[in-house]
This record gives C-alpha cells, structure tokens and sequence, in this order.
C-alpha cells in the first residue's frame, strides 16, 4: 500500500433485502476527487448465519467480514478513513489509519449520534463535519483536521459510493 | 407422573358411573406419601365437584430423554471484492507557476481561510438541495469509464467550496448543462437563445482543463462572435488563457501550431484561408467546439467539410437552433459529431430517439420559471394608400410575370418577387410613406418616456437607413452588416451607457446573434424573417438572463399582404421541429420555406417538381 499524501478513505456497507450485504470504500484525495473505488459482490448470509449471529449479524458483517476484506484492498494508505455506521468503528484495531464516525452521516440510521451515546469515543471536527474518533486516536486525527480543509464536504462522499454500488450492479444485471 | 389427590375427612369419592370397575391400584399409590398429598375439599363448589376431580389415578412412566449434541460449522462469510484505480487531478486548479515558496505557502493560507468560511456556508446551503452528478453517456460502457464520472465531486462543491470560483452561482439547469458536457466526446447543446450556453460551454472547458482531460482546445464561432467569446471567458474562467487566431499569415501558422495557450479561438472564415495548417498532420485538438453550429448543417458546403475534417478528439457543437429549416440541419451536425450516425431518410421520431443522449435542449418556459414572461404582439397594419397601391401594382405585374415564364420559372424569380413586395410593405418605393414607421415612432414616443431602450429588427439595411431620419429624437444607433467589426463593440458599449440612445436598429444578419441586450425590455420585428428560430435569436437579444422585467416584442405585419401569408406557413413550420423534439427534449423553433412553400405563396407551381435539400 502506498503512502500518498493527504488521502482519506470513506467506507460504507449497504443493505438489500433482495441483494444482501455491499461494501464500498472509496478513497478521496484532499479535493474531494476519487482516486480509488473497491467495493464487494453482494454478500449473502446463510440461514445458520442469520441464527446463530442473531443481532450481532450486522455487527459481523460490517465490523468484520466485509471491513477486513474490503478495506486492505486500497493501493493508497490514507491518513483517515471515515464511515457511516458505528458498527464499523471495531475495524479500527486492524486498519493502519484512524477510523472515525461521521456523526450527520450516521444519523439517518441511528438517529443523533454524539459522544456520549459512543463512550470511549471523542468528537473531533473535519472539514467542519463532526467526526467521532476513539479517544486514543482523537489526538492524532486533530493533527490531520488541517489538511482535510479544501474537502468540501464529509457526509456526500456516502451518497457516491451508493450511487458507484448501483452502477456496478446494474452492470452486472445487465450482463446476466 | 400423576400425584394422587388424598381426601382424609371423606371417604374414598365414588366414581359417577358406580357400577364401573375400579381401576386397579397403581405403583403410585404406594409411593404416593413420600410425594406429599394435596388436599381437596370437595364440597358444593361449582369447580371441584366430583365431576372434575378425578376418583382413579394412573400413572406413566417416561424414558429420560437423552440429549446428543450436532456440531454446525459456520462457513466464514464469504466476500468477493473488486477495485478501479483513477487517474489523479489533484484539484479543480491549473497547475500553478513556479513562485516563491514563502509567498505560494502564504498565498495557499489565505486561500484555505477563505475556502473554509465559503465552504461552511455552501455545507450549510447544500442541506437537502439539489445536487449535480456528472452522468456517464450511454456510450460509455467501461464501468471503471462509468464509475469514474459517477464518483466525481457534485457540481455544487466546485462553486461552494472556491476550488473554482464563478462570479455567480449559475443556476441548476445549467449545472446540468455542464454535467452533460463534461463527459462526453460528441454532444449538441441546443438550449434556447438566452439561456447561457456560452457560459456552460466554457465552465465545462474549464474544468476539462483543469483536470487535466484536455489540454488543447479550438473554438469556432462566426467572426462578429469572437470578441464576446473572448469576454465571456474573462469572466467565467479568467484563469484559463485564451487567444484569438488572428493576425498574418505567419502569425496564423505560429498560432495554430503553438501548444502555450490551452484555448483558441477561430472564426469560420478564417478556416477557409488556413485550411492547409488546420488539416495539417501536426495540428490536433482534445476538443473542437462548434458555436453556431447551424452553420455546418449543409454538409456539401466547404465550411463543413473543413471542421469536419479537423483532427479532434472530442466534438460539440453549440447552437440555439439545430434545425432550421428540415431535419437534416440536424444530420448535418452530426456528420461532425459522429459520422454516419444518422442519415437523411430516418424519420423525425426515430432522429430524435437516436439522439437523445447527444443532445440537451431547455427553453426558457421550462428552466426559467422565475423569468420575466417574453409578452408577443402581432400588430397588424393596414398599409398606407400609396403603399398599398404600389403594392398591388407590383403583385399582379409580378404575378403575370412569371405565369409567362412557364417552364423557364425558377425559385430566383418568385424569390425576387416576394423580396420586392416585403420591401413595399416596408416602405413604398416611391413616397418613401410607411405604415409600420408611424407605428414604431408612436411606440418608440412610449418607450423612451417610460426610459427604456428598444431594439429594432429588419432584414434590410437599406430599411434601417430609411428610419434613422424618423427616429432622429430617439439617438438612433445602427448594427449591421455596413457597421466596420472594429466599431461594434463600440457601437453596442454606446447603447448600454449612454442614455440618449433609447433605440438600436439591427440587421438580423449582424445582430441576432451573441449579443447581450438584457437590458432593453422592447424588442421590435419590423418585418419577419424568413425563419422564426431567427427571428427567435433576435428577440433573445433581450429576453435572456439577467432580464429585469417583461419583454415586449412587436411584430410589425402587413395584413393581406405576402407578409401575413408568409406568417401563416411559417407558423406550421413549427410542427416538424416539436415531432423531433419530442423525442430529446422540448423545443421552440421553426423552419424557413421550402421551395414549394414558397411556390405557393401566389398559388403557382414548381415546375421540377418536388425538389430535395
């Protein structure tokens, strides 16, 4: 993975009934322009998994399997990879980056989302977006805030992944 | 196991049935007392009476269940990735000059500040609007091609957040215009006169620019355009350096060849002197961009065959009027855009669905709804006693006339004919009396004392000379084909500034295009050219962004005249173009006369027969 100044990453997963689990991580330079776009085929849980995950199954999935797949792939290290759903704020120990919480990305799907609903976590602002890191990290990312100021915006970055995840499977629709 | 139920006080409880047979004692009997005993009182109660409580007990024994335990192995999940890399364009932004570090850190600080507060205002701004995406064209079938216009930036964040700056916000149209354009290699903008294609042209060159997509661009435009193009770029994308080719021979040859300035910009005139060294193998451009295409649209003509011919990459072509007179106005544009893609025997429904993803077409009426209304009046005229008796003269002498022509009639001479009686209608040949210049100075007496300026059309110039004497207390200003190119700036900068000038008479040849005349809110027809996607240009002069209230336009027509049945053909015209139309977008155009049209004008026939083209 190479080192490039000044990139930040923004991971999301998306769930379908009909199609199952996607994963998009996108990798943004500091303009807001892509340099990089992996995301997963549509993961389907089994039936086992569905039981004997129960609730957590979310968790798992966000948190482990698709995260740790999906986010090594990146030929770009950035110094920051944001997300939208706190699940995946447990891949912060296998990432080499920072993880934070974009907290107004998050709210659709789990209502007002603030450091005292996530202890252990601090908010620090990016790009004038409140972003929720762990505590131990919060320092470090504070020191990056900086040159993530030209990033015009934290929260529309997931509305683009969506978007790319669409056109994929439409292609993939298409070709079948 | 069933407990048995002990009543100590009572004797044993008979079964109802007492002739049965007791049951025989079970082993739980016996083991009953190590069990304990529940006492029931069996009495009157309704819930315990010997119905209910059982007299004999029995007992079953059951084996204990012995559990065994499967083993279930979970397959990990199984997550199959895929990844596209992009080729970086850091930022919105040309590369910048070598400077002093000092100064670029500091001039990069200040830039971030300001960034920054612009930034927070557009977040704030953008909460729930509208954002624009760069759509991939259907002929884009890579997805890696796909996804990489998918995932650039809105639109809305390059105006907000200062990586571009733009001296206004355009409006969301035409940031749709420029997401069109952005990512195509062949592309008609055909917005409505007025609508600011120049601009969504040159903000989408901008960003090619600066992303490093292209990096050699020629502009076409007709030569009284030049200036505005060069104007225009100043504005909208000051720091892109643009220059006109011009100049001597040599100077031309070195211009053509030169890759410094990023932007060039020819006249179609010009394309004919230096054909050599435009179609030379040396000479490519990234983007060839066509500014009044229409003018390409006869594919036999010279003009065309150069632009054509021109080594390019990409091809657009911008114009207010794709089709001016039939549909294969349309597939002549596209002979550049895309050869062969359309021909002359496809059907105007079927044109119009094969080039829905080509071309982006919006009339003011549907982007422009905040607009001040464009407000039409025919005024109608009768024309003047010696005007009419002129007229009459000349119509029936011409009429007779060519009826003895017979089979030596040619389109020229009913042409001619037509032309003289438009000419009489206008002014009478001999008196010089005039129906419609008494109608424009009792109006023109109203618009200068309301103090608003007005515009006056007509096909002739030596029309416009007629008026100047009669418009004398208005400080008529003329533009046309006569006026030198080096005095129209001036003449045009003269009507905006000075306030004595309430009135500017234009040929539709030299003023119906390019010109930004917002400012006038009276536009007047003195007679009807022969196409109304002209006439159309002419009046969005006026009737076009930045408009601050209602144009009124006058069409002056001489009733029971070639005028008014010249009208009446040309409002059926319209037809055609909404039946191609339909298909891509809305319009709001017309086609000239055909020669059969114009045959039919004094009910004669023409002789070949139908003709084609």
């Amino acid at each position: 993975m190479a080192a490039t100044p000044d990139a930040i990453g923004f991971y999301t997963v998306q769930h379908c009934e009909r199609a199952g689990w996607t994963g998009g991580y996108l990798m943004l330079n500091s303009a807001g322009r892509p340099l990089e776009f992996h995301c997963t085929l549509p993961v389907r849980p089994s039936r086992a998994h569905e039981i004997l995950f129960g609730p957590t199954l979310r968790e798992h999935i966000i948190g482990e399997a698709v995260g740790t797949a999906l986010l090594p792939k990146a030929r770009v290290r950035p110094l920051l990879i944001c997300c939208d759903q706190p699940e995946a704020l447990h891949l912060d120990a296998s990432l080499p980056a920072p993880i934070g919480l974009v907290a107004r990305a998050a709210e659709g799907e789990e209502g007002p989302v603030t450091s005292d609903s996530l202890p252990g976590y601090e908010s620090v602002l990016i790009a004038e977006a409140e972003c929720l890191v762990a505590m131990e990290r919060a320092a470090a990312v504070r020191e990056l805030a900086e040159r993530f100021d030209e990033l015009p915006d934290l929260m529309e970055p997931f509305s683009r992944i969506r978007e790319a995840i669409q056109e994929a499977q439409q292609q993939v629709a298409r070709a079948a | 196991m069933i407990i048995p139920l002990r009543q100590p006080s009572l004797p044993p409880v008979q079964s109802p049935a007492a002739g049965a047979t007791p049951l025989a004692p079970s082993p739980a009997d016996e083991a009953a007392p190590h069990l304990g005993a529940v006492s029931v009182q069996l009495g009157p109660s309704w819930f315990a009476d010997q119905d209910l409580v059982p007299n004999r007990f029995a007992t079953l024994d059951a084996e204990t269940v012995r559990f065994r335990s499967i083993p279930i192995r979970l397959k990990k999940l199984a997550v199959r990735t895929t990844g596209f890399q992009f080729p970086e364009s850091p930022a919105w932004q040309l590369p910048a000059k070598k400077q002093d570090d000092d100064a670029a850190a500091a001039d990069a600080s200040a830039a971030r500040k300001k960034k920054k507060a612009k930034r927070k205002r557009s977040v704030d701004d953008a909460e729930g609007a509208k954002l624009t995406r760069i759509k991939p064209p259907a002929d884009v079938v890579k997805l890696q091609d796909r996804l990489y216009y998918l995932l650039q930036p809105p639109l809305e964040q390059l105006v907000g957040s200062g990586q571009l700056n733009f001296p206004f916000k355009p409006f969301p149209y035409q940031m749709d215009g420029i997401a069109f354009l952005f990512p195509r290699y062949a592309a008609v903008l055909a917005d409505e006169m007025g609508l600011g294609k120049t601009m969504q042209a040159i903000s989408t060159i901008r960003m090619l620019l600066c992303s490093g997509e292209c990096r050699n661009i020629l502009l076409i435009c007709p030569k009284p355009l030049v200036t505005n193009w060069l104007r225009e770029f100043s504005v909208w994308a000051p720091e892109i350096p643009i220059a006109a080719i011009e100049g001597n021979a040599a100077k031309r040859a070195w211009q053509w060849r030169s890759g410094e300035v990023p932007v060039k910009v020819a006249n179609y005139e010009l394309l004919m002197r230096d054909r050599d060294i435009v179609l030379g193998d040396d000479v490519h451009f990234d983007l060839v961009t066509l500014d009044e295409a229409q003018r390409i649209k006869n594919q036999s003509s010279t003009t065309s065959q150069i632009v054509r011919s021109i080594s390019r990459t990409r091809s657009w072509a911008l114009t207010g009027t794709p089709v001016e007179n039939s549909q294969d106005d349309l597939v002549g544009i596209f002979e550049f855009l895309s050869p062969g893609y359309l021909n002359r025997d496809m059907k105007a429904a079927s044109l119009g669905k094969a080039t829905r993803d080509y071309i982006l077409r919006r009339t003011k009426d549907l982007v422009m709804t905040d607009m001040p209304p464009r407000l039409s009046r025919d005024a109608e005229l009768e024309l003047t006693p010696q005007q009419w008796a002129s007229y009459e003269k000349a119509e029936n002498e011409g009429v007779v006339r060519l009826e003895e022509m017979d089979a030596d009639l040619t389109i020229q001479h009913v042409f001619e004919l037509v032309l003289r009686l438009k000419q009489i209608c206008n002014f009478d040949p001999a008196t010089g009396s005039s129906a419609k210049l008494e109608r424009l100075v009792a109006d023109m007496e109203e618009v200068a004392a309301s103090g608003q300026k007005a515009i006056v059309f007509s096909q002739w110039v030596s029309s416009i000379e007629k008026m100047r004497s009669a418009l004398a207390p208005f400080g008529p200003l003329e533009y046309h084909g006569r006026v030198p190119h080096s005095k129209r700036d001036g003449v045009i900068d003269r009507f905006k500034n000075d306030p004595d000038c309430k009135v500017i008479l234009m040929s539709y040849g030299a003023g119906s295009v390019g010109l930004n005349l917002q400012f006038c809110r009276y536009v007047f027809l003195f007679d009807r050219w022969w196409n109304p996607a002209i006439e159309d240009q002419a009046i969005n002069r006026a009737h076009r962004i930045g408009v601050k209230g209602a144009v009124t336009i006058t069409r002056m027509l001489a009733m029971n005249t070639i005028e008014e049945r010249i009208a009446r053909v040309l409002d059926e015209k319209r037809e055609l173009f909404e039946a191609i139309f339909a298909e891509t977008g809305s319009p709001r155009s017309g086609g000239g006369l055909t020669r059969d049209e114009i045959f039919g004008l004094f009910d004669l026939r023409c002789p070949q027969g139908k003709i084609d083209g």
